[in-house]
């Protein structure tokens, strides 16, 4: 009984084996041709869909080697897919591969050295340098093309084999192949190895391989010529004329329906022109490279949008790009958002005398679409036009007075934002459409425009004669007001009060005492002490702080540095043309993460703190009170619109009375109005720094009940109570005091 | 479960039978097929396919040829296939061919012999008919590693119902053993429910293959 149990124990167990793949196992084994083929078939069928199938390995191994094409590639494809799975089996299959290299149909020689460079286990490295060697070999164009990019894939894995099999130099051989897609993938094959080589010596383009490249460019597939005009402009041209003849060479590809092949041979153009001395030269290419950006327009959105991005960037290289063109650029209403918004700022960067008036039509149209976002921008660019283009100024405030009678409410809002813009540009010059804008004031909601509006009818209360009233009708609900709204109403009412001080001092006095009683905000309360300091000890140098002459504004038209520039020109048609950030800052581990950035900040932060230690500032206002008066100082600057207020490019200082560390000081407040995250730390430390230095005592009378918090991490300035003579204070029950008037000077840049 | 020993004058008769690829696109291995020779042979073979059809329908016939790496393995396999020498390197993996004797289809595998790939024999067990195992009559010094694989294989369950047939290659050269020193070394005599049968032949020359194939179709047909 258990001999017979024994003997029959493959019944027992191997038919219970039940399973697909059991059923496919059997099939791939199976005496009938037709029988293993279909096995074939299912098993690549399940592997698609995710299947594990990768037991079957050495069976699907076994059909490998047949006349069947059909059933090579499915059993090739198999191999592709599962030999990092089964390693040690993959041997089984190179017989069969070094024969198929051998095979009489180029086809299946092509096949099999690609497969053979697909399957990325060391064991089959041992066996393909023969067969690769050969292929590199091969009469036929088409097995040479796909074993040069074979050598890619073996060198990924084996740099030393590639090398020592001398694959690298007959790769540069291949360069000079009479076949042009042989040329174009040696060339892929050569840079991309490149990239990872050591030594960076693999693929040097010099003037043999350029001008080969050059002859096979025309002749090979769109994606040859990609890789060919990519390695072009690695080269560096001996002389203008050689840069010139590069060019005139290139420009036919500009004809290409690729957009990839257009953009990568503009980069070719752009990236020579800087090595072209004649004037007339560097004219003729920026013309002949409009029509080609022109039609990539006619594309599908996406690519749409890459090549705006591009379009933006050469923009900013060569203006006179594109000059009269701009009508290509109008909006369409079914075009996606993000085209529209690329499309809008190219109209700005082209806007010019000439356009002006047909860019308003289409902007004031814009206005009036659906899309809240778009309708903004809209807005926003008519008040860049009016910036940008002095003679046009008149005509973009009318089409904007015209949007504001509209009462759409997004749009007035917006508008009044733009409109506090020009006049900032010009000022003086449209006063007369204040009355206009008045009339929104209860429409108004959002904290920017609201904002806006006030610093209007602070710059312009002389003129208006019910500004007393319009700022008591905003100050009714002071205290639930944003904390930007709240600084532009104390910043206005001093305003009015040093314009028209007969009827506003009951007001700025009530503002003063809110601001320094009741809101618990720093920025605020500190901003009205200031204030306060200032207009008691002498009003004629407040006027001199808070009504000097502001720095004059103007549109950035160029956001990006000229180094940065120059290297996002060099990766035109990559992502880092669309992103506008150098590949660095995007790529892998060389990129600047945010961790490293705050890293770096606070090594700087601990440098400085340790700096400061005689200054008695503790760690926790290192921290807390930096972030805190990052804002405040930012916005004393009377510049808190945005990051678009470029004005704090000249100092607004004016103060002949300057202490040595004055010049510091105003360095410190550039430093910390730029939105760089690192310097803030610094620049809060730097500043306190400096008011130390100064010898000002800005305590606030911390015996009365004035200060809500307790001097601390909220209160930067508090702190430095500590080094004050608080005996001098108290003057009044809450006013605060200054130990030196010379201190209004230095703090001229709060104006 | 007969077996016999082929007697020495069967080594020096002369190829002469007609094995030819059955695939005549397999441009691979250029053997010129000589047209009149197939235009006979077809009439011939027609009628007899179809009476095997019937035997073994579209059923292949499935052979394996194992051995130690450098017996000889390869060149058999061609020697059979196109009837003529090739240059052949050290296989890894597997060679397969059809080959065509007595208008019987075999399919012949011919795996590679080194120690690496001996483990993955066993994946071409399944199904298989016979096992023709080939021992380089010279290297005297491996036979008894020939001897251990042997038993090993003969082990697999799968291969219980398979017939072997020995090669005792190498003929050609001097100090060559002989068939009974071979089947000895081998210790066939011990295998039990097993049909064996062993050859002296020589690859290269083209001695003695046909008449282990015909031993082999002999024993399936009865």
């Amino acid at each position: 009984m258990a001999d017979f149990i024994k003997q029959n124990a493959h019944r027992f167990f191997a038919n219970n084996k039940k399973g697909e793949n059991a059923e496919l196992l059997a099939d791939l084994n199976s005496e009938y041709r037709d029988r293993r083929k279909d096995a074939v078939k299912r098993v690549i069928a399940n592997m698609t869909v995710g299947k594990d199938v990768s037991s079957l390995f050495p069976q699907v191994v076994k059909n490998m080697q047949t006349e069947d094409l059909e059933m090579k590639k499915l059993v090739y494809l198999y191999l592709m897919n599962y030999a990092k799975s089964n390693p040690d089996l993959v041997i089984l299959a190179v017989n069969t591969f070094v024969k198929d290299t051998d095979h009489v149909n180029p086809l299946i020689r092509a096949l099999a050295i690609r497969t053979m460079g697909c399957i990325r286990v060391d064991k089959i490295l041992d066996h393909l340098c023969e067969p690769l060697r050969k292929c590199l070999q091969d009469d036929n164009p088409y097995v040479r093309k796909t074993a040069a990019i074979c050598v890619a894939k073996l060198w990924d894995l084996d740099q030393e084999r590639a090398l020592e099999n001398g694959f690298v130099t007959t790769l540069q051989d291949l360069v000079s192949d009479s076949n042009p897609m042989v040329v174009s993938n040696a060339v892929t094959a050569l840079a991309e190895m490149q990239e990872s080589s050591a030594t960076k010596d693999v693929f040097v383009v010099n003037v043999a391989f350029m001008n080969k490249m050059l002859a096979a460019l025309n002749e090979c597939t769109e994606w040859g010529q990609i890789a060919i005009l990519t390695s072009l402009a690695e080269y560096k041209p001996l002389d203008s004329k050689e840069a010139e003849n590069i060019c005139e060479r290139v420009i036919p590809r500009l004809q290409h329906a690729n957009g990839s092949v257009v953009l990568s041979a503009i980069r070719v153009i752009m990236m020579f022109m800087r090595h072209i001395k004649s004037d007339d030269f560097v004219k003729g290419l920026v013309k002949k490279m409009s029509p080609p950006l022109v039609s990539l327009l006619a594309s599908a959105p996406e690519v749409q949008y890459v090549s705006l991005r591009n379009i933006n960037l050469i923009l900013q290289k060569r203006p006179d790009i594109l000059q009269n063109d701009v009508r290509v650029f109008f909006c369409k209403y079914n075009d996606p958002p993000y085209v529209k918004r690329e499309k809008l700022e190219i109209m700005i960067k082209l806007c010019n005398e000439k356009n002006i008036e047909q860019i308003l039509s289409e902007l004031k149209e814009y206005a009036s679409e659906v899309d809240v976002d778009f309708v903004r921008k809209a807005v926003h660019a008519i008040g860049r036009c009016a910036i940008m283009i002095d003679e046009a100024s008149e005509r973009c405030v009318n089409v904007l007075l015209d949007l504001i009678n509209t009462k759409v409410n997004y749009v007035v809002q917006e508008a009044i934002i733009v409109i506090k813009d020009i006049f900032r540009k010009y000022p003086k010059r449209y006063e007369a459409i204040i009355p206009t804008l008045c009339q929104n004031l209860d429409s108004l909601d959002e904290p920017e425009a609201k904002g806006s509006l006030i610093w209007i009818i602070g710059e312009y209360a002389e003129r208006i004669e019910n500004a007393d009233e319009l700022i008591e009708n905003f100050l009714e609900t002071f205290l639930e007001e944003n904390s930007q709204v709240q600084l532009q109403l104390l910043t206005a009412t001093v305003k009015l009060f040093l314009k028209k001080p007969s009827q506003s001092q009951e007001i700025v006095h009530r503002v003063l005492q809110t601001a320094t009683q009741e809101i618990d905000n720093p920025d605020t309360r500190d901003r009205a002490y200031v204030y306060w300091r200032l207009l008691s000890t002498d009003p004629q140098a407040a006027k001199a702080v808070v009504l000097s002459e502001k720095p004059p504004i103007s549109v950035e038209t160029s956001t990006i540095s000229p180094g940065l520039m120059d290297e996002l020109i060099n990766n035109i048609s990559t992502l880092a043309s669309v992103y506008h950030k150098p590949p660095k800052a995007f790529m892998g581990n060389r990129a600047f993460s945010a961790d490293a950035v705050k890293k770096a900040a606070a090594a700087d932060a601990r440098d400085e703190e340790q700096n400061m230690g005689d200054a008695a500032l503790e760690s926790p206002t290192a921290t807390g009170g930096a972030a805190a008066a990052k804002n405040p100082i930012a916005d004393l600057l009377d510049l808190d619109f945005g990051s678009s207020e470029p004005a704090l490019t000249s100092p607004p200082v004016s103060s002949s009375s300057q202490k040595p560390s004055g010049p510091n000081y105003s360095a410190d407040l550039f430093d910390f109005s730029s939105d760089v995250p690192s310097s803030s730390g610094n620049g809060a430390m730097g500043v306190m720094g400096s008011m130390s230095g100064f010898g000002i005592t800005m305590a606030p009378t911390t015996s009365s009940t004035a200060a809500p918090a307790p001097a601390g991490n909220n209160d930067p300035f508090g702190d430095l109570g500590g080094f004050g003579q608080p005996a001098q204070q108290q003057q009044q029950q809450q006013k605060p005091a200054t130990s030196q008037s010379s201190a209004t000077n230095d703090l001229l840049g709060l104006f | 479960m007969g077996f016999f020993i082929c007697s020495t004058q069967l080594c020096s008769t002369q190829l002469r039978f007609d094995a030819r690829t059955t695939q005549s696109d397999n441009p691979g291995h250029l053997a010129p097929i000589d047209k009149t020779a197939d235009v006979t042979d077809r009439t011939e073979r027609s009628i007899f396919s179809r009476i095997l059809g019937r035997l073994w329908g579209d059923k292949e016939v499935r052979i394996l040829i194992l051995g130690l790496d450098g017996a000889g393995k390869t060149t058999i396999l061609y020697r059979l296939q196109v009837g003529e020498v090739v240059t052949t390197i050290p296989t890894i993996g597997f060679n397969v061919e059809t080959v065509q004797y007595k208008n019987i289809k075999f399919q012949v595998w011919d795996l590679g012999g080194q120690t690496s790939i001996r483990p993955y024999w066993r994946c071409y067990y399944a199904n298989t008919d016979a096992v023709i195992y080939v021992v380089d009559s010279v290297d005297r010094d491996r036979v008894s590693t020939a001897k251990e694989e042997l038993m090993a294989m003969l082990e697999e369950d799968e291969l219980k119902d398979a017939s072997l047939l020995v090669f005792a290659n190498k003929q050609d050269m001097a100090g060559a053993m002989t068939a009974a020193e071979v089947s000895d070394a081998l210790g066939l005599s011990t295998l039990m429910n097993r049909q064996w049968s062993i050859y002296k032949t020589s690859a290269v020359k083209g001695e003695g293959l046909t008449e282990g194939l015909d031993w082999l179709i002999n024993i399936m047909q009865k």
